[in-house]
Protein backbone atom coordinates (compact mmCIF):
# COMPACT_ATOMS: atom_id res chain seq x y z
CA UNK A 1 0.00 0.00 0.00
CA UNK A 2 1.37 3.77 -1.36
CA UNK A 3 1.55 5.94 1.63
CA UNK A 4 0.24 8.62 2.01
CA UNK A 5 1.90 11.89 3.13
CA UNK A 6 0.85 15.41 3.84
CA UNK A 7 3.13 18.14 3.52
CA UNK A 8 2.51 21.75 5.12
CA UNK A 9 4.80 24.64 3.92
CA UNK A 10 5.78 24.38 0.18
CA UNK A 11 8.99 26.20 0.47
CA UNK A 12 12.49 25.02 -0.19
CA UNK A 13 12.34 22.32 2.02
CA UNK A 14 8.27 21.12 1.52
CA UNK A 15 9.16 21.46 -1.89
CA UNK A 16 12.19 19.21 -1.72
CA UNK A 17 10.32 16.65 0.46
CA UNK A 18 7.29 15.89 -1.59
CA UNK A 19 9.93 15.77 -4.53
CA UNK A 20 11.34 12.80 -2.92
CA UNK A 21 7.88 11.32 -1.49
CA UNK A 22 6.59 11.74 -5.26
CA UNK A 23 9.84 9.84 -6.66
CA UNK A 24 9.28 6.94 -3.64
CA UNK A 25 5.90 6.32 -4.44
CA UNK A 26 4.12 8.00 -1.76
CA UNK A 27 0.71 10.05 -2.61
CA UNK A 28 1.38 13.47 -1.60
CA UNK A 29 -0.91 16.57 -0.71
CA UNK A 30 0.94 19.87 -0.83
CA UNK A 31 -0.60 22.51 1.43
CA UNK A 32 0.50 25.98 1.95
CA UNK A 33 -1.41 29.20 3.27
CA UNK A 34 -0.27 30.70 -0.09
CA UNK A 35 -1.33 29.07 -2.71
CA UNK A 36 0.86 30.55 -5.00
CA UNK A 37 3.60 29.25 -3.34
CA UNK A 38 2.27 25.58 -3.64
CA UNK A 39 2.27 26.19 -7.85
CA UNK A 40 5.58 27.49 -7.79
CA UNK A 41 7.18 24.53 -5.61
CA UNK A 42 5.41 22.45 -7.68
CA UNK A 43 6.85 23.93 -11.08
CA UNK A 44 10.39 23.61 -8.91
CA UNK A 45 9.77 19.91 -8.63
CA UNK A 46 9.51 19.28 -12.13
CA UNK A 47 12.18 21.57 -13.10
CA UNK A 48 14.41 19.57 -10.78
CA UNK A 49 13.23 16.37 -11.80
CA UNK A 50 14.01 17.41 -15.79
CA UNK A 51 17.23 17.80 -14.53
CA UNK A 52 17.01 14.12 -12.86
CA UNK A 53 16.32 12.77 -16.24
CA UNK A 54 18.60 14.37 -17.97
CA UNK A 55 21.46 13.16 -15.55
CA UNK A 56 19.97 9.48 -16.43
CA UNK A 57 19.08 9.55 -13.09
CA UNK A 58 15.29 8.59 -13.53
CA UNK A 59 13.44 7.62 -16.61
CA UNK A 60 11.30 10.03 -18.04
CA UNK A 61 8.10 8.07 -17.12
CA UNK A 62 9.70 8.03 -13.74
CA UNK A 63 9.19 11.58 -13.55
CA UNK A 64 5.26 11.63 -14.98
CA UNK A 65 4.49 8.88 -13.00
CA UNK A 66 5.74 10.93 -9.73
CA UNK A 67 3.97 14.22 -10.79
CA UNK A 68 0.64 12.58 -10.65
CA UNK A 69 1.26 11.51 -7.23
CA UNK A 70 1.91 15.37 -5.87
CA UNK A 71 -1.81 16.80 -5.17
CA UNK A 72 -1.98 20.79 -4.42
CA UNK A 73 -3.84 21.33 -1.56
CA UNK A 74 -5.61 24.79 -0.79
CA UNK A 75 -7.62 23.04 2.43
CA UNK A 76 -5.72 22.23 5.45
CA UNK A 77 -8.32 19.50 6.04
CA UNK A 78 -7.93 17.74 3.00
CA UNK A 79 -5.05 16.03 4.94
CA UNK A 80 -7.24 14.44 7.21
CA UNK A 81 -6.45 11.10 5.18
CA UNK A 82 -2.67 10.88 5.59
CA UNK A 83 -0.54 8.92 7.23
CA UNK A 84 1.53 11.48 8.23
CA UNK A 85 2.16 15.20 8.03
CA UNK A 86 5.32 16.94 7.86
CA UNK A 87 5.23 20.02 8.66
CA UNK A 88 7.89 22.78 7.26
CA UNK A 89 6.75 25.99 7.85
CA UNK A 90 8.52 29.20 8.88
CA UNK A 91 10.79 28.47 11.92
CA UNK A 92 8.40 30.06 14.74
CA UNK A 93 7.70 28.62 17.79
CA UNK A 94 4.29 30.77 17.66
CA UNK A 95 3.38 29.82 14.05
CA UNK A 96 4.47 25.91 14.57
CA UNK A 97 2.57 25.55 17.87
CA UNK A 98 -0.86 27.00 16.26
CA UNK A 99 -0.28 24.89 13.22
CA UNK A 100 -0.06 21.47 15.29
CA UNK A 101 -3.03 22.72 17.38
CA UNK A 102 -5.15 22.41 14.07
CA UNK A 103 -2.98 19.30 12.76
CA UNK A 104 -4.15 17.56 15.85
CA UNK A 105 -7.74 17.98 15.29
CA UNK A 106 -7.97 17.53 11.65
CA UNK A 107 -5.17 14.46 11.21
CA UNK A 108 -6.35 11.00 11.37
CA UNK A 109 -6.03 9.85 14.72
CA UNK A 110 -3.39 7.22 13.98
CA UNK A 111 -1.50 9.50 11.86
CA UNK A 112 2.27 10.51 12.55
CA UNK A 113 2.49 14.56 12.93
CA UNK A 114 6.06 15.36 11.95
CA UNK A 115 8.32 18.84 12.46
CA UNK A 116 11.16 19.73 10.35
CA UNK A 117 12.35 22.28 12.85
CA UNK A 118 16.31 22.76 12.61
CA UNK A 119 16.10 24.48 16.18
CA UNK A 120 12.62 24.77 17.85
CA UNK A 121 11.75 21.94 20.67
CA UNK A 122 9.82 19.38 19.71
CA UNK A 123 8.73 18.61 23.03
CA UNK A 124 7.52 21.89 23.22
CA UNK A 125 5.65 21.60 19.80
CA UNK A 126 4.41 18.18 20.52
CA UNK A 127 2.99 20.12 23.64
CA UNK A 128 0.60 22.20 21.32
CA UNK A 129 -1.96 18.40 20.85
CA UNK A 130 -3.41 16.49 22.44
CA UNK A 131 -1.60 13.26 22.02
CA UNK A 132 2.42 14.30 22.19
CA UNK A 133 3.67 10.44 21.76
CA UNK A 134 2.59 10.25 17.74
CA UNK A 135 4.79 13.87 17.32
CA UNK A 136 8.15 13.51 16.06
CA UNK A 137 10.58 15.85 14.38
CA UNK A 138 11.85 14.57 10.61
CA UNK A 139 15.07 17.13 10.15
CA UNK A 140 15.64 16.63 6.76
CA UNK A 141 18.52 18.58 5.02
CA UNK A 142 18.64 20.79 2.50
CA UNK A 143 18.69 19.79 -0.86
CA UNK A 144 16.38 17.12 0.10
CA UNK A 145 16.47 15.62 -2.50
CA UNK A 146 20.39 15.47 -2.49
CA UNK A 147 21.17 14.97 0.92
CA UNK A 148 20.71 11.80 2.44
CA UNK A 149 20.15 12.10 6.02
CA UNK A 150 16.97 12.75 8.46
CA UNK A 151 17.58 13.24 11.50
CA UNK A 152 14.93 11.72 13.28
CA UNK A 153 14.13 13.90 16.86
CA UNK A 154 12.18 11.87 19.97
CA UNK A 155 10.68 14.47 21.91
CA UNK A 156 9.91 14.02 25.41
CA UNK A 157 6.56 12.27 25.08
CA UNK A 158 7.27 10.60 21.49
CA UNK A 159 6.51 7.11 21.62
CA UNK A 160 8.84 4.60 20.54
CA UNK A 161 5.97 3.37 18.14
CA UNK A 162 5.88 6.71 16.18
CA UNK A 163 10.12 6.33 16.19
CA UNK A 164 9.91 2.75 14.82
CA UNK A 165 7.24 3.83 12.19
CA UNK A 166 8.73 7.11 11.46
CA UNK A 167 12.42 5.56 10.51
CA UNK A 168 10.06 3.16 8.30
CA UNK A 169 8.54 5.96 6.44
CA UNK A 170 11.94 7.84 5.96
CA UNK A 171 13.89 4.93 4.74
CA UNK A 172 10.94 4.61 2.21
CA UNK A 173 11.96 7.73 0.79
CA UNK A 174 15.64 6.30 0.39
CA UNK A 175 17.12 8.32 3.39
CA UNK A 176 19.53 7.11 6.05
CA UNK A 177 18.34 7.68 9.70
CA UNK A 178 19.62 8.15 12.84
CA UNK A 179 17.52 8.87 16.15
CA UNK A 180 18.58 11.94 18.66
CA UNK A 181 16.88 13.26 21.69
CA UNK A 182 15.11 16.43 21.62
CA UNK A 183 18.27 18.76 22.29
CA UNK A 184 19.23 22.04 20.87
CA UNK A 185 20.42 21.55 17.18
CA UNK A 186 20.39 17.91 17.78
CA UNK A 187 23.27 16.66 16.18
CA UNK A 188 24.02 17.75 13.00
CA UNK A 189 23.53 21.02 13.59
CA UNK A 190 24.83 20.99 17.21
CA UNK A 191 28.40 19.28 15.98
CA UNK A 192 29.11 21.40 12.84
CA UNK A 193 28.71 24.83 14.96
CA UNK A 194 32.64 24.89 16.05
CA UNK A 195 32.73 24.45 12.41
CA UNK A 196 31.66 28.06 11.87
CA UNK A 197 32.36 29.55 15.38
CA UNK A 198 36.05 28.51 15.51
CA UNK A 199 36.38 29.83 12.31
CA UNK A 200 34.70 32.98 12.70
CA UNK A 201 37.02 33.61 16.27
CA UNK A 202 40.04 32.92 14.66
CA UNK A 203 39.23 35.42 11.94
CA UNK A 204 38.59 37.56 15.11
CA UNK A 205 41.80 36.96 16.31
CA UNK A 206 43.68 38.43 13.02
CA UNK A 207 45.12 34.89 12.75
CA UNK A 208 44.72 35.37 8.87
CA UNK A 209 42.14 36.35 6.18
CA UNK A 210 38.22 35.14 5.33
CA UNK A 211 40.42 33.78 2.05
CA UNK A 212 43.18 31.58 3.43
CA UNK A 213 40.87 30.09 6.11
CA UNK A 214 38.35 28.58 3.66
CA UNK A 215 41.82 27.80 1.50
CA UNK A 216 43.10 25.67 4.59
CA UNK A 217 39.96 24.06 5.41
CA UNK A 218 39.47 22.57 1.73
CA UNK A 219 43.19 21.79 1.12
CA UNK A 220 44.16 20.88 4.34
CA UNK A 221 41.74 19.46 5.87
CA UNK A 222 39.75 17.79 2.97
CA UNK A 223 35.89 19.56 3.41
CA UNK A 224 34.37 20.41 0.62
CA UNK A 225 33.51 24.20 0.94
CA UNK A 226 34.88 26.39 3.36
CA UNK A 227 33.25 27.70 6.54
CA UNK A 228 32.73 31.48 5.04
CA UNK A 229 31.60 30.40 1.53
CA UNK A 230 29.41 27.83 3.33
CA UNK A 231 27.89 30.79 5.81
CA UNK A 232 27.68 32.76 2.45
CA UNK A 233 25.73 30.30 0.62
CA UNK A 234 23.54 29.54 3.86
CA UNK A 235 22.86 33.28 4.40
CA UNK A 236 24.68 34.81 7.38
CA UNK A 237 21.09 36.04 8.46
CA UNK A 238 19.80 32.27 8.83
CA UNK A 239 23.18 31.25 10.43
CA UNK A 240 24.05 33.87 12.78
CA UNK A 241 19.74 33.20 13.89
CA UNK A 242 20.52 29.48 14.61
CA UNK A 243 24.05 30.51 16.46
CA UNK A 244 22.27 32.43 18.49
CA UNK A 245 19.23 30.25 19.37
CA UNK A 246 21.58 27.66 20.19
CA UNK A 247 23.42 30.01 22.50
CA UNK A 248 19.69 30.88 24.33
CA UNK A 249 19.04 27.50 24.97
CA UNK A 250 22.20 25.67 26.34
CA UNK A 251 21.96 28.79 28.48
CA UNK A 252 24.59 30.99 27.40
CA UNK A 253 27.01 27.75 27.21
CA UNK A 254 30.39 29.83 25.74
CA UNK A 255 30.83 27.34 23.61
CA UNK A 256 28.33 28.52 21.21
CA UNK A 257 28.10 32.09 21.21
CA UNK A 258 27.62 34.03 18.53
CA UNK A 259 30.23 35.99 16.53
CA UNK A 260 30.07 40.22 16.66
CA UNK A 261 31.36 39.85 13.05
CA UNK A 262 28.89 38.00 11.32
CA UNK A 263 26.69 39.72 13.73
CA UNK A 264 27.47 43.18 11.91
CA UNK A 265 27.29 41.61 8.27
CA UNK A 266 23.83 40.82 9.37
CA UNK A 267 23.22 44.32 10.91
CA UNK A 268 24.68 45.70 7.50
CA UNK A 269 22.42 43.39 5.22
CA UNK A 270 25.23 41.50 4.11
CA UNK A 271 23.35 37.89 3.97
CA UNK A 272 25.74 36.66 1.49
CA UNK A 273 25.33 34.85 -2.31
CA UNK A 274 21.16 36.42 -1.75
CA UNK A 275 21.87 39.96 -1.47
CA UNK A 276 25.02 39.61 -3.61
CA UNK A 277 27.29 40.73 -0.36
CA UNK A 278 28.39 38.41 2.17
CA UNK A 279 32.18 37.71 3.35
CA UNK A 280 32.45 37.71 -0.22
CA UNK A 281 31.72 39.83 -3.23
CA UNK A 282 29.42 38.05 -5.68
CA UNK A 283 28.24 41.45 -7.58
CA UNK A 284 28.75 41.20 -11.32
CA UNK A 285 31.72 43.05 -12.65
CA UNK B 1 59.60 45.30 17.35
CA UNK B 2 62.27 47.11 15.57
CA UNK B 3 65.52 45.50 17.34
CA UNK B 4 65.07 42.10 16.42
CA UNK B 5 64.12 42.83 12.83
CA UNK B 6 67.31 44.27 12.29
CA UNK B 7 69.24 41.69 14.40
CA UNK B 8 68.23 39.41 12.21
CA UNK B 9 69.43 40.81 9.23
CA UNK B 10 73.07 40.55 10.53
CA UNK B 11 72.24 37.14 11.08
CA UNK B 12 70.60 36.06 7.45
CA UNK B 13 74.01 37.48 6.05
CA UNK B 14 75.81 35.66 7.72
CA UNK B 15 73.99 32.36 6.50
CA UNK B 16 74.45 33.73 3.42
CA UNK B 17 78.15 34.34 4.01
CA UNK B 18 78.97 30.75 5.23
CA UNK B 19 76.38 29.21 2.60
CA UNK B 20 79.32 30.54 -0.56
CA UNK B 21 82.33 29.27 0.86
CA UNK B 22 81.63 25.81 2.39
CA UNK B 23 84.47 24.75 4.65
CA UNK B 24 84.37 21.12 4.25
CA UNK B 25 83.96 20.40 0.33
CA UNK B 26 86.47 22.00 -1.92
CA UNK B 27 83.89 23.21 -5.07
CA UNK B 28 80.19 22.26 -3.80
CA UNK B 29 77.56 22.94 -6.88
CA UNK B 30 74.72 25.09 -6.33
CA UNK B 31 72.74 22.35 -6.11
CA UNK B 32 72.89 20.88 -2.34
CA UNK B 33 71.35 17.45 -1.82
CA UNK B 34 68.17 17.29 0.38
CA UNK B 35 68.48 15.49 3.80
CA UNK B 36 65.36 15.59 6.30
CA UNK B 37 65.75 14.89 9.70
CA UNK B 38 62.80 13.85 11.36
CA UNK B 39 61.91 13.04 15.25
CA UNK B 40 59.29 13.00 17.39
CA UNK B 41 55.90 11.75 17.54
CA UNK B 42 55.94 7.93 16.13
CA UNK B 43 52.74 8.53 13.74
CA UNK B 44 53.95 12.04 12.87
CA UNK B 45 57.31 11.11 11.44
CA UNK B 46 55.88 8.22 9.41
CA UNK B 47 53.62 10.75 7.90
CA UNK B 48 56.28 13.00 7.20
CA UNK B 49 59.22 10.37 5.83
CA UNK B 50 56.80 8.75 3.53
CA UNK B 51 55.78 12.10 2.02
CA UNK B 52 59.47 13.52 1.48
CA UNK B 53 60.58 9.80 0.32
CA UNK B 54 57.44 9.35 -2.19
CA UNK B 55 58.96 12.05 -3.87
CA UNK B 56 62.59 11.26 -3.74
CA UNK B 57 64.01 13.32 -1.06
CA UNK B 58 66.18 11.18 1.05
CA UNK B 59 65.06 11.42 5.20
CA UNK B 60 66.75 10.30 8.17
CA UNK B 61 64.03 9.46 11.04
CA UNK B 62 66.02 10.16 14.54
CA UNK B 63 65.58 7.58 17.31
CA UNK B 64 67.90 9.62 19.65
CA UNK B 65 69.55 12.36 19.71
CA UNK B 66 72.65 10.21 20.33
CA UNK B 67 73.20 10.23 16.04
CA UNK B 68 71.96 13.26 15.71
CA UNK B 69 76.41 14.52 15.39
CA UNK B 70 77.14 12.31 13.06
CA UNK B 71 75.06 13.29 10.46
CA UNK B 72 74.86 17.08 11.63
CA UNK B 73 76.62 18.65 8.85
CA UNK B 74 74.62 17.06 5.85
CA UNK B 75 70.80 17.96 7.18
CA UNK B 76 69.39 20.77 4.83
CA UNK B 77 66.03 20.44 7.18
CA UNK B 78 65.20 19.64 10.25
CA UNK B 79 61.40 18.58 11.43
CA UNK B 80 60.25 18.32 15.17
CA UNK B 81 56.90 16.43 15.44
CA UNK B 82 56.44 16.13 18.70
CA UNK B 83 52.42 17.50 19.09
CA UNK B 84 52.23 17.89 23.44
CA UNK B 85 54.79 20.40 24.21
CA UNK B 86 56.73 18.49 26.76
CA UNK B 87 60.30 17.74 28.18
CA UNK B 88 61.10 15.47 25.52
CA UNK B 89 60.32 18.59 22.83
CA UNK B 90 62.53 20.64 24.59
CA UNK B 91 65.42 18.65 24.62
CA UNK B 92 64.79 17.90 20.87
CA UNK B 93 64.79 21.37 20.22
CA UNK B 94 67.79 22.52 21.77
CA UNK B 95 69.97 19.81 20.73
CA UNK B 96 68.89 20.11 17.05
CA UNK B 97 69.57 23.84 17.51
CA UNK B 98 72.90 23.38 19.06
CA UNK B 99 74.09 20.82 16.34
CA UNK B 100 73.48 21.42 13.09
CA UNK B 101 74.24 24.63 11.38
CA UNK B 102 73.01 27.66 12.38
CA UNK B 103 71.25 28.46 8.66
CA UNK B 104 69.42 25.20 8.95
CA UNK B 105 65.41 25.59 8.87
CA UNK B 106 64.36 23.89 12.24
CA UNK B 107 60.37 22.98 11.68
CA UNK B 108 58.60 22.22 14.81
CA UNK B 109 54.93 21.37 15.59
CA UNK B 110 53.63 24.62 16.93
CA UNK B 111 49.98 23.12 17.38
CA UNK B 112 50.15 23.19 21.33
CA UNK B 113 52.45 25.72 21.94
CA UNK B 114 53.82 29.12 19.69
CA UNK B 115 56.76 28.76 17.90
CA UNK B 116 58.05 32.16 19.18
CA UNK B 117 57.69 30.19 22.81
CA UNK B 118 59.36 26.91 21.56
CA UNK B 119 62.31 29.18 20.05
CA UNK B 120 62.60 32.11 22.87
CA UNK B 121 65.83 30.35 24.56
CA UNK B 122 67.25 29.50 21.78
CA UNK B 123 70.54 31.13 19.81
CA UNK B 124 69.40 31.23 16.48
CA UNK B 125 65.44 32.23 16.58
CA UNK B 126 65.41 33.18 12.72
CA UNK B 127 65.67 29.51 11.60
CA UNK B 128 62.15 28.39 13.65
CA UNK B 129 59.32 27.88 11.63
CA UNK B 130 56.34 26.50 13.11
CA UNK B 131 53.69 23.61 10.88
CA UNK B 132 49.99 22.19 11.22
CA UNK B 133 51.54 18.77 12.01
CA UNK B 134 49.22 17.47 13.15
CA UNK B 135 48.12 13.69 12.05
CA UNK B 136 45.44 12.77 9.17
CA UNK B 137 46.42 15.94 7.73
CA UNK B 138 49.54 15.77 5.65
CA UNK B 139 47.71 13.44 3.15
CA UNK B 140 45.42 16.69 1.73
CA UNK B 141 47.41 18.82 -0.54
CA UNK B 142 47.81 22.12 1.45
CA UNK B 143 50.49 22.47 4.58
CA UNK B 144 50.15 25.03 6.96
CA UNK B 145 52.90 27.13 8.42
CA UNK B 146 53.83 29.55 10.67
CA UNK B 147 56.49 31.99 11.44
CA UNK B 148 57.24 33.62 14.32
CA UNK B 149 58.47 37.59 14.66
CA UNK B 150 62.05 36.37 14.58
CA UNK B 151 61.76 34.09 11.50
CA UNK B 152 63.95 35.10 8.98
CA UNK B 153 62.43 35.62 5.36
CA UNK B 154 65.22 33.28 3.67
CA UNK B 155 64.40 30.49 6.48
CA UNK B 156 60.46 30.92 5.76
CA UNK B 157 61.08 30.86 1.47
CA UNK B 158 63.13 27.83 1.89
CA UNK B 159 60.75 25.90 4.25
CA UNK B 160 57.99 27.23 1.58
CA UNK B 161 60.50 25.92 -1.34
CA UNK B 162 60.71 22.51 0.26
CA UNK B 163 57.33 21.97 0.41
CA UNK B 164 56.80 22.91 -3.07
CA UNK B 165 59.68 20.46 -4.03
CA UNK B 166 57.18 17.83 -2.86
CA UNK B 167 53.87 19.40 -4.40
CA UNK B 168 52.30 20.65 -1.49
CA UNK B 169 50.53 23.91 -1.13
CA UNK B 170 51.74 26.36 1.89
CA UNK B 171 49.55 28.46 3.71
CA UNK B 172 51.89 31.11 6.13
CA UNK B 173 49.32 32.05 9.63
CA UNK B 174 49.98 33.88 12.39
CA UNK B 175 51.69 31.62 15.12
CA UNK B 176 49.18 31.25 17.65
CA UNK B 177 48.26 27.88 19.30
CA UNK B 178 45.75 25.36 17.41
CA UNK B 179 47.20 27.40 14.07
CA UNK B 180 43.89 27.07 11.92
CA UNK B 181 43.16 23.57 10.64
CA UNK B 182 43.89 21.57 14.00
CA UNK B 183 42.06 24.36 16.00
CA UNK B 184 38.82 24.13 14.25
CA UNK B 185 38.87 19.97 14.00
CA UNK B 186 39.42 19.49 17.40
CA UNK B 187 36.35 21.94 18.42
CA UNK B 188 34.38 19.91 16.21
CA UNK B 189 35.96 16.52 17.37
CA UNK B 190 35.29 18.28 20.97
CA UNK B 191 31.26 18.87 20.34
CA UNK B 192 30.88 15.40 18.90
CA UNK B 193 31.82 13.87 22.54
CA UNK B 194 30.04 16.43 24.25
CA UNK B 195 26.50 15.23 22.32
CA UNK B 196 27.78 11.72 23.17
CA UNK B 197 28.03 12.65 26.46
CA UNK B 198 24.69 13.93 26.78
CA UNK B 199 23.32 10.69 25.21
CA UNK B 200 21.92 12.65 22.68
CA UNK B 201 22.58 9.96 19.97
CA UNK B 202 25.55 6.89 19.95
CA UNK B 203 29.11 7.87 18.23
CA UNK B 204 28.07 5.63 15.24
CA UNK B 205 24.97 7.81 14.57
CA UNK B 206 27.01 11.16 15.20
CA UNK B 207 29.83 9.99 12.89
CA UNK B 208 27.24 9.21 10.26
CA UNK B 209 25.12 11.89 10.80
CA UNK B 210 28.33 14.32 9.85
CA UNK B 211 28.57 12.27 6.68
CA UNK B 212 25.74 12.26 5.16
CA UNK B 213 24.10 15.52 7.04
CA UNK B 214 27.05 17.75 6.22
CA UNK B 215 29.73 16.22 3.75
CA UNK B 216 32.43 15.58 5.94
CA UNK B 217 35.21 13.90 4.74
CA UNK B 218 35.12 11.61 7.82
CA UNK B 219 33.27 11.12 10.90
CA UNK B 220 34.04 13.46 13.82
CA UNK B 221 34.77 10.47 16.31
CA UNK B 222 36.36 7.90 14.36
CA UNK B 223 38.94 10.99 12.90
CA UNK B 224 39.77 11.81 16.27
CA UNK B 225 40.47 8.17 17.22
CA UNK B 226 43.02 8.46 14.05
CA UNK B 227 44.70 11.75 15.22
CA UNK B 228 44.88 10.15 18.59
CA UNK B 229 42.48 11.41 21.38
CA UNK B 230 45.23 12.27 23.41
CA UNK B 231 46.57 14.55 20.40
CA UNK B 232 43.14 16.14 20.20
CA UNK B 233 43.01 17.00 24.47
CA UNK B 234 46.49 18.43 23.91
CA UNK B 235 45.04 21.01 21.62
CA UNK B 236 42.17 21.94 23.05
CA UNK B 237 44.06 21.93 26.71
CA UNK B 238 46.46 24.32 25.11
CA UNK B 239 43.74 26.56 23.69
CA UNK B 240 42.42 26.84 27.25
CA UNK B 241 45.61 27.67 28.48
CA UNK B 242 46.30 30.37 26.01
CA UNK B 243 42.86 32.17 26.39
CA UNK B 244 41.32 31.14 29.56
CA UNK B 245 38.13 30.98 27.75
CA UNK B 246 35.31 28.02 28.74
CA UNK B 247 34.71 27.66 25.40
CA UNK B 248 37.79 25.12 25.21
CA UNK B 249 37.00 23.08 28.27
CA UNK B 250 37.33 19.56 27.08
CA UNK B 251 33.96 16.90 27.67
CA UNK B 252 34.76 15.14 30.11
CA UNK B 253 34.54 11.29 28.10
CA UNK B 254 36.87 12.40 25.32
CA UNK B 255 39.51 13.07 28.52
CA UNK B 256 38.91 9.57 29.78
CA UNK B 257 39.22 8.15 26.25
CA UNK B 258 42.33 9.88 26.02
CA UNK B 259 43.94 8.38 28.81
CA UNK B 260 42.31 5.39 28.08
CA UNK B 261 43.36 5.20 24.45
CA UNK B 262 40.56 3.53 23.06
CA UNK B 263 37.04 4.33 22.38
CA UNK B 264 34.61 5.16 25.10
CA UNK B 265 31.87 2.25 25.10
CA UNK B 266 29.04 3.76 24.81
CA UNK B 267 25.79 1.72 24.86
CA UNK B 268 25.27 0.87 21.01
N1 LIG C 1 16.20 25.77 4.43
C1 LIG C 1 16.95 24.89 5.06
O1 LIG C 1 18.13 24.73 4.77
C2 LIG C 1 16.34 24.05 6.14
C3 LIG C 1 16.97 22.83 6.48
C4 LIG C 1 16.38 22.02 7.47
C5 LIG C 1 15.23 22.43 8.09
N2 LIG C 1 14.65 23.64 7.75
C6 LIG C 1 13.39 24.00 8.45
O2 LIG C 1 12.32 23.78 7.57
C7 LIG C 1 11.27 24.70 7.81
C8 LIG C 1 10.93 25.42 6.52
O3 LIG C 1 12.06 26.06 6.00
P1 LIG C 1 12.15 26.57 4.50
O4 LIG C 1 13.56 26.97 4.26
O5 LIG C 1 11.53 25.61 3.60
O6 LIG C 1 11.26 27.90 4.56
P2 LIG C 1 10.52 28.68 3.38
O7 LIG C 1 10.43 30.09 3.82
O8 LIG C 1 11.14 28.38 2.07
O9 LIG C 1 9.06 28.05 3.35
C9 LIG C 1 8.12 28.19 4.38
C10 LIG C 1 6.71 28.11 3.78
O10 LIG C 1 5.76 27.99 4.82
C11 LIG C 1 4.57 28.67 4.42
N3 LIG C 1 3.78 28.93 5.63
C12 LIG C 1 3.99 29.84 6.60
N4 LIG C 1 3.07 29.73 7.55
C13 LIG C 1 2.25 28.72 7.19
C14 LIG C 1 1.11 28.12 7.78
N5 LIG C 1 0.63 28.54 8.95
N6 LIG C 1 0.52 27.10 7.12
C15 LIG C 1 0.98 26.68 5.95
N7 LIG C 1 2.07 27.21 5.35
C16 LIG C 1 2.69 28.21 5.96
C17 LIG C 1 5.08 29.89 3.70
O11 LIG C 1 4.12 30.41 2.82
C18 LIG C 1 6.31 29.34 2.97
O12 LIG C 1 5.98 28.93 1.67
C19 LIG C 1 11.76 25.60 8.93
O13 LIG C 1 11.30 25.10 10.16
C20 LIG C 1 13.26 25.46 8.83
O14 LIG C 1 13.90 25.70 10.06
C21 LIG C 1 15.18 24.42 6.78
Amino acid sequence: MAISIGIVGAGTMGAGIAHIAALNKCTVSLYDINEEVIRRSVERINFEMKRSVDKNKISDDDMKQALTRIKKRTNINDLDTCDIIIEAVLEDIRVKKDLFKKLDQIAHHTAILATNTSSLSVTSIAAATKKPERVVGMHFFNPVHLMKLVEIVKGAKTSSETITQTIAIAEKLGKKTIVTKDTPGFVVNRVARPFYSEALKILSENVTTVEEIDRIVKKSGGFKMGPFELMDMIGNDVNFSVTESMFQQFFNDPRFQPSHIQKQLVEAGMFGKKTKQGFYNYEEK
Amino acid sequence: MKKPVKSEKIKSKKVSASRSKPKTEKSKPVEVKQLICLLGDELLVKEYSAAFQEKGIAVQELKNLSTLKTSAKKITAAFELTLASNEQKEKNLQALDETLPENVPIISSSVTETILSQSKHSKHKHRFVGIAAFPTLLSNSLVELSPSIHTSKEIADEVKTLFDSIKKETAMVQDGVGMVMPRILCQIINEALFTVQNDVATPKEIDEAMKHGTNYPHGPISWGEMIGFANVVAVLDALYHSHHEERYKVAPVLRQMAIAGIFWKAKE
